[in-house]
């Protein structure tokens, strides 16, 4: 059996540019309108010009702008470029394809970017307007009454009710949390603060998961620059290190189902943690904050389960602690995340946690871009992390696919 | 690629494509009261959903078997928010996870051969939520599509469950 290389490309790369667009429900652009602003405000926030990029990785379920447009629209001309197929938890293994292709030789700098109109546009959740058709795949599942990802995973986390005393109450901690450090964060589509009850109150989607369980769709455009640490830390912004990466990884999963081999209350990070803390050489409590894929409230904890930060079947009682929140011992999705800031597919978590590694939380505070914060984290106020170094994104895609990243500053 | 026509399940078209013969004779083997799955040639072990080879031993080669269609709900659902046209008309639904009685524990110890349907009764409306749960006994039921076509389905068996039934919602469960 060949062994993963261990700790060999260890903070030889680094995220050096970030950018989004506004986070909206009513965009009124192409995703090639979003994918431009958003690779071009990595680029300034980088310092990088059209010169500078040469390479360009995008994920998408056809719902996107290729990355050729893009660049041509930018001046860019690539020297290498890959579209890939893929929601969730891609955006982890991307960033592992570029460093790959850098390390390769074939290029040295990748704008990497997701751009879609989730609600305006192609809705994850479905539409209801697809030709009432069943065919191909869809006799499998889709015949069955299972459509949308909320109704692919609730089985999911009702087993792990059932196996280990889950309740929905503990899950709504999530929200609750993601809705506080969304109040203080002024890009977020969802700002208000939320309880418990107000989760528990909200209408069914399919039960167990309540509306306030499940993300918002969201039309955006977010991007990230990757380069060698080296040529980092001669652009414009303090580099966030690549310590580690996996992905995508999957369970076993016959026919490509997430529900049909193991317990299914366990997730595919399970596999990814051995190879990402392995290359990051730490474990989970070297980790000061987490962006674990919000897909739903109970996807963050099913995730933070597998990756160790608490044993297993002690999800619930983990992320309602407290710990998850601002202020306490491990925050995840500091700008709400998809619950509350709004949905892009993974990447805007990295964006968040590079943020943090900066210090550069941009809250409510006068002086976030020059890092002065207060830490206050009441609403309106503070977002930052105190003394953050290190950080790790949970992606997800289903309880059978999933990816990881573990940055330092 | 003509696919087969005629059939339709909840108002709208099954179609199978003509490249697709699995799903096919899937729904044909149903379509005669008869639930099969995929069994390898080599290893002799069951599989579900349809596949291409064998995830146990690689192995191309396969005939059909028939199974028993009784099993236990393994995990479950209650839909109310419907998203596909054909679903509109019956929120709230149930959909269940099932582990068939055949081939329990393999190749390990949380392996099954698990099979997804949705709950029914003996007249094919979707069963109350009440009804349903974690080791609830099922069976197999057949809805027909036309054309000499049908779909499993699952309804409540009637025997006790091997282990306390659990409910979302319900003695405090969830």
């Amino acid at each position: 059996m060949l062994e993963f290389p261990g700790q060999r490309l260890r903070d030889r790369y680094a995220i050096a540019g970030i950018g989004a667009t506004e986070f909206s429900r009513d965009s009124g652009r192409t995703t090639r309108a979003l994918g431009v602003e958003a690779v071009r405000a990595a680029m300034l926030d980088a310092g990088l010009g059209p010169g500078d990029v040469d390479g360009m990785l995008s994920y998408h379920g056809n719902d996107s702008t290729a990355s050729p447009v893009i660049a041509g629209d930018l001046g860019i001309r690539l020297n290498f470029y890959m579209d890939c197929s893929g929601g969730g938890s891609s955006i982890e293994a991307l960033i592992g394809l570029a460093m790959g292709a850098i390390e390769a030789g074939m290029c040295r700098t990748v704008a990497t970017f997701r751009a879609m109109n989730g609600y305006t546009g192609n809705r994850i959740g479905g539409t209801g307007r697809q030709a009432p058709v069943f065919t191909g795949l869809s006799l499998d599942q889709g015949i069955h009454g299972m459509h949308s990802a909320a109704q692919s995973f609730a089985p999911s986390f009702m087993r792990h009710m059932y196996e280990y005393g889950t309740t929905s109450k503990q899950v709504a901690h999530v929200k609750v949390a993601h809705s506080k450090h969304a109040s203080n964060n002024p890009r977020a589509l969802y700002p208000k603060r939320v309880t418990v009850e107000d989760v528990l109150s909200s209408r069914w989607i399919t039960k167990p998961l309540h509306l306030l369980d499940c993300c918002l769709e969201t039309d955006n455009g977010v991007a990230i620059i990757v380069t060698s640490a080296e040529h980092a830390r001669d652009l414009r912004q303090r580099p966030a290190y690549i310590m580690g990466v996996a992905g995508r990884v999957n369970k076993e999963q016959p026919g490509g189902y997430h529900w049909t081999r193991g317990p299914i209350s366990r997730v595919a990070g399970g596999h990814a943690a051995p190879i990402v803390f392995g290359q990051a050489g730490i474990g989970p409590e070297d980790v000061d904050v987490t962006g674990s894929y919000d897909a739903f409230t109970f996807t963050t904890m099913l995730q933070l389960e597998a990756y160790g930060f608490c044993k297993e079947g002690e999800g619930g009682d983990y992320v309602s602690s407290g710990i998850i929140e601002l202020g306490g011992a491990r925050p995840n999705n500091t700008s709400g995340g998809h619950l509350c800031e709004g949905y892009t597919h993974g990447i805007g978590h990295v964006v968040e946690n590079v943020r943090q590694l900066r210090h550069q939380a941009d809250d409510y505070c006068p002086g976030w871009a020059q890092g002065q914060h207060t830490y206050d984290y009441s609403e309106g106020g503070c977002r930052q992390v105190q003394d953050v170094e290190v950080t790790m994104n949970l992606g997800w895609a289903s309880p059978s696919t999933g990816s990881a990243l573990i940055m330092h500053n | 690629m003509t696919p087969h026509s005629g059939s339709q399940y909840l108002g709208a078209d099954v179609a199978v494509a003509s490249n697709d013969p699995e799903h096919l004779q899937f729904l044909e083997a149903a379509g005669r009261g008869e639930f099969v799955l995929q069994q390898c040639a080599e290893c002799e072990r069951l599989r579900y959903p349809i596949g291409n080879a064998c995830p146990f031993c690689m192995a191309l080669g396969w005939q059909w078997a028939a199974v028993s269609g009784r099993g236990t709900v393994y995990s479950y659902e209650v839909v109310t928010h419907p998203i596909h046209p054909s679903f509109r008309g019956l929120v709230p639904y149930v959909i269940v996870l099932v582990e068939l009685d055949e081939q329990r524990g393999v190749p390990g110890e949380h392996d099954a051969l698990r099979v997804l349907g949705l709950l029914v009764d003996a007249e094919g409306n979707p069963e109350p939520e009440e009804r349903a749960g974690i080791n609830v006994r099922v069976q197999v039921d057949f809805a027909d599509l036309g054309d000499g076509l049908a779909l499993p389905r699952f309804r409540l068996a009637d025997e006790p469950s091997e282990f306390p039934v659990w409910r979302y919602g319900y003695d405090g469960a969830g």
